[in-house]
């Protein structure tokens, strides 16, 4: 018998987006994008022994795509000037909805979902003068926009939830660019910043790096405990080897993470990536250009070198680190070295993205 | 959904291809073997007579054997390189380390195995440059210090030659040939080790003309002839010259048959270079000078190019997906 109940129940259940968790499209732990052979490009899923859980064509090549906490779909926006980011389904690759900021914004870099999948929060910066805002969409209301607080600092790049849900940490990489070209304006001044605000916007503390001001924050990674990783990438004169990692626990001063100068002269200025490896004991960043790995201790004492062209996708491993790179690689990183685990006949773009947060 | 598109590739066992074998018995291992050799000729006379005059062509020879591998940044050189030829010399540190060595007399610079320890700045062939032929280091006497610093320096890179020549030889010579092979986590296919040398060669030749050249040549405004590489022993030109000359073999090696594109152009390169009138490339601010100059940053340029078309396009080698773009 059809009660009221029942039938509200069922209707509501019929009209909601069909909830198709990560286990209907292979359990995968990881997202990454690539090109193939023919150019075009894919959204993958990547477990935890490199096999590929699943594949789905992109229309274009993205910028680094963040899962949804829950539900099978992830958020790839489009690389610069974002001037929008899809939500696919990763069943079939389906555009589920297309976000686009406010006509001055552009998205600039990254995003990620609240822990429990609600909210999307996305870097944005003005399309003016660079100036950096986080904007809020409703997640489970088709992708609404719903909100935007200023980032405290131009050029964000970066941000995550911090483990307490309750402050979101933000990398504010200092670049003002051009309006039309993109060109860097403003390297000399530029003031770079790791910015922690509260869900409403309201700036809880900021940290720079004087001597290194022209090290844009770009990339983070995060323990659970509220250690905070940041990598950098040089703006200033090449040849200067600056160091490109440093740690920050709130309230207290940031770690510079360094490595011998051979070394850092090694890595050619960037840093592409940042994890924790699997334990969290220890963290590392990739050099696409100087086709490096390092490792740091999670009190900043640097453990060592891995060497692999074109590495720069890097995310925690029970065993380590994976790692994928631009020849297809998929490697796990351990403190005794590297192993290969798969290759594929693609080239993996900039970042390997845990599903789980 | 395309898991067809994307299907990862077993690791299969598959013999290295025949250009990375060429590139290490025929370019790679005799050049480390030249450059160990050259260097404990340089050491050995140190020891006998530490002053300039004894040890500027001795220090020449092992910097003419250098160039030959000088530019490889793999396996052991990724990082070992630097320490024996460590520029640019962006922040001034050869010469401020060089200075606190011998005016605190620290006693690394007296025993070449603590030495290894020192600053990288104060290693190798420009560390010696400086004290060889800077007038600020120059002037040391047969029993001094600074003497003996000479010898340590000349000792500690006798004893570097030795590791890098022994580490290719002994150990990554087998990484490059193993590509492909279960566990070779450095290179997933023998066309990884193939593209890993080539990029090597191009790389050279862009630090040629973006460093050894453009370095110098600076703006039009603001010409920088102290930054040329090794402009003290007036070696500038040379080194670009004998650079050029290695990526040529280096190509040749690893394509294993006639180049005549490169051929062409290395002829044209070293034509232009005879036009060059100060080897330390310290008269860049004439204008005339600076064009000449140009035009050898230029020829270093189709040279580069001539090696795409001639070895890397027939091998369908392309440059790294990531490495080439910022994010």
């Amino acid at each position: 018998m059809t009660t009221r109940r029942t039938f509200l129940a069922s209707l509501l259940a019929a009209s909601a987006t069909p909830a198709v968790g990560w286990a209907a499209v292979g359990d995968p732990t990881y997202l990454a994008a690539a090109r193939l052979a023919d150019d075009s490009y894919v959204l993958a899923g990547l477990r935890e022994d490199g096999s590929t859980a699943f594949s789905v064509p992109l229309p274009a090549r993205g910028h680094a795509a963040c899962g949804h906490p829950k539900r099978a779909e992830a958020v790839g926006f489009a690389r610069r000037p974002g001037t929008y980011a899809l939500v696919i389904d990763c069943r079939d690759g389906a555009v589920l909805h297309r976000l686009t900021p406010p006509a001055d914004r552009q998205f600039n870099g990254h995003g990620t979902f609240s822990p429990d999948g609600s909210l999307l929060y996305t870097v944005e910066q003005a399309v003016e003068d660079s100036a950096g805002h986080i904007g809020i969409w409703d997640a489970a209301a088709g992708y609404a926009r719903i909100g935007a607080f200023p980032s405290h600092g131009v050029g964000p790049h970066d941000l995550r939830v911090m483990p307490d849900h309750q402050t979101l940490v933000i990398a504010n990489g200092g670049i003002q660019t051009d309006r039309w070209d993109r060109a860097k304006l403003n390297t000399d001044t530029m003031r770079p910043s790791l910015v922690y605000t509260a869900l409403d916007g309201k700036l809880l503390e900021a940290q720079e790096l004087p001597e290194f001001h022209q090290n844009s924050i770009r990339h983070l990674a995060l323990r659970g405990d509220g250690l905070v990783g940041f990598a950098m990438q040089w703006e200033g004169e090449p040849g200067m080897a600056p160091p490109l990692l440093a740690l920050h626990r709130r309230g207290e001063e940031p770690v510079i993470c360094e490595a011998p100068l051979g070394d850092e002269l090694a890595m050619d200025g960037y840093a592409g990536s940042v994890a924790f490896s699997g334990d969290g004991s220890e963290i590392a960043i990739t050099s696409p250009r100087g086709g490096r790995i390092h490792r740091f201790s999670d009190a900043g004492r640097f453990l060592g070198a891995v060497s692999r062209a074109d590495v720069c996708g890097l995310a925690p491993h029970a065993g380590g680190y994976m790692a994928s790179d631009g020849l297809g690689g998929v490697l796990l990183v351990g403190p005794e070295g590297a192993r290969p685990l798969a290759r594929a006949e693609a080239a993996w773009d900039n970042h390997l993205v845990p599903i789980a947060l | 959904m395309r898991y067809s598109l994307l299907c990862c590739a077993l690791l299969s066992a598959t013999p290295a291809v025949a250009g990375v074998e060429e590139a290490l018995s025929d370019h790679i291992l005799p050049g480390y073997a030249g450059f160990a050799e050259a260097a404990e000729v340089l050491a050995v006379t140190a020891e006998a007579d530490c002053t300039p005059a004894a040890l500027r062509d001795p220090w020449n020879a092992a910097f003419d054997a250098w160039t030959e591998i000088g530019d490889i940044r793999m396996g052991p050189s990724e990082t070992g390189a630097l320490s024996v030829a460590f520029w640019p010399d962006t922040r001034g540190f050869t010469p401020k380390t060089l200075s606190r060595l011998i005016s605190s007399q620290e006693e690394a610079g007296t025993d070449p195995v603590t030495f290894a320890e020192v600053s990288i700045a104060a290693r190798g062939l420009f560390a010696l440059e400086q004290m060889l032929y800077d007038e600020d280091f120059a002037g040391y006497e047969a029993d001094s210090y600074a003497c003996t610093l000479v010898q340590t320096i000349s000792a500690d890179l006798a004893n570097q030659a030795q590791a890098l020549e022994a580490g290719w030889r002994e150990g990554y010579a087998e990484v490059l040939r193993s590509a492909g092979q279960e566990g070779n986590a450095a290179y997933l296919s023998r066309d990884e080790a193939l593209t890993a040398l080539y990029t090597q060669v191009l790389s050279s030749l862009e630090f040629t003309a973006d460093s050894r050249l453009g370095r110098p040549l600076g703006t039009f405004e603001r010409p920088r002839p102290t930054r040329a590489e090794a402009w003290r022993s007036e070696r500038a030109l040379r080194n670009v010259r004998l650079y050029a000359d290695a990526a040529s073999g280096f190509a040749r090696a690893l394509a294993d048959r006639e180049l005549p594109l490169t051929e062409d152009a290395l002829a044209r390169l070293h034509d232009v270079a005879d036009r060059v009138e100060d080897p330390a490339l310290q008269d860049i601010e004439d204008p005339s000078a600076r064009l000449r100059l140009e035009i050898v940053q230029q020829q270093v340029r189709a040279l580069h190019d001539a090696i795409e078309q001639e070895v890397g396009v027939p091998l369908g080698l392309t440059p790294g997906f990531n490495s080439q773009d910022g994010d």
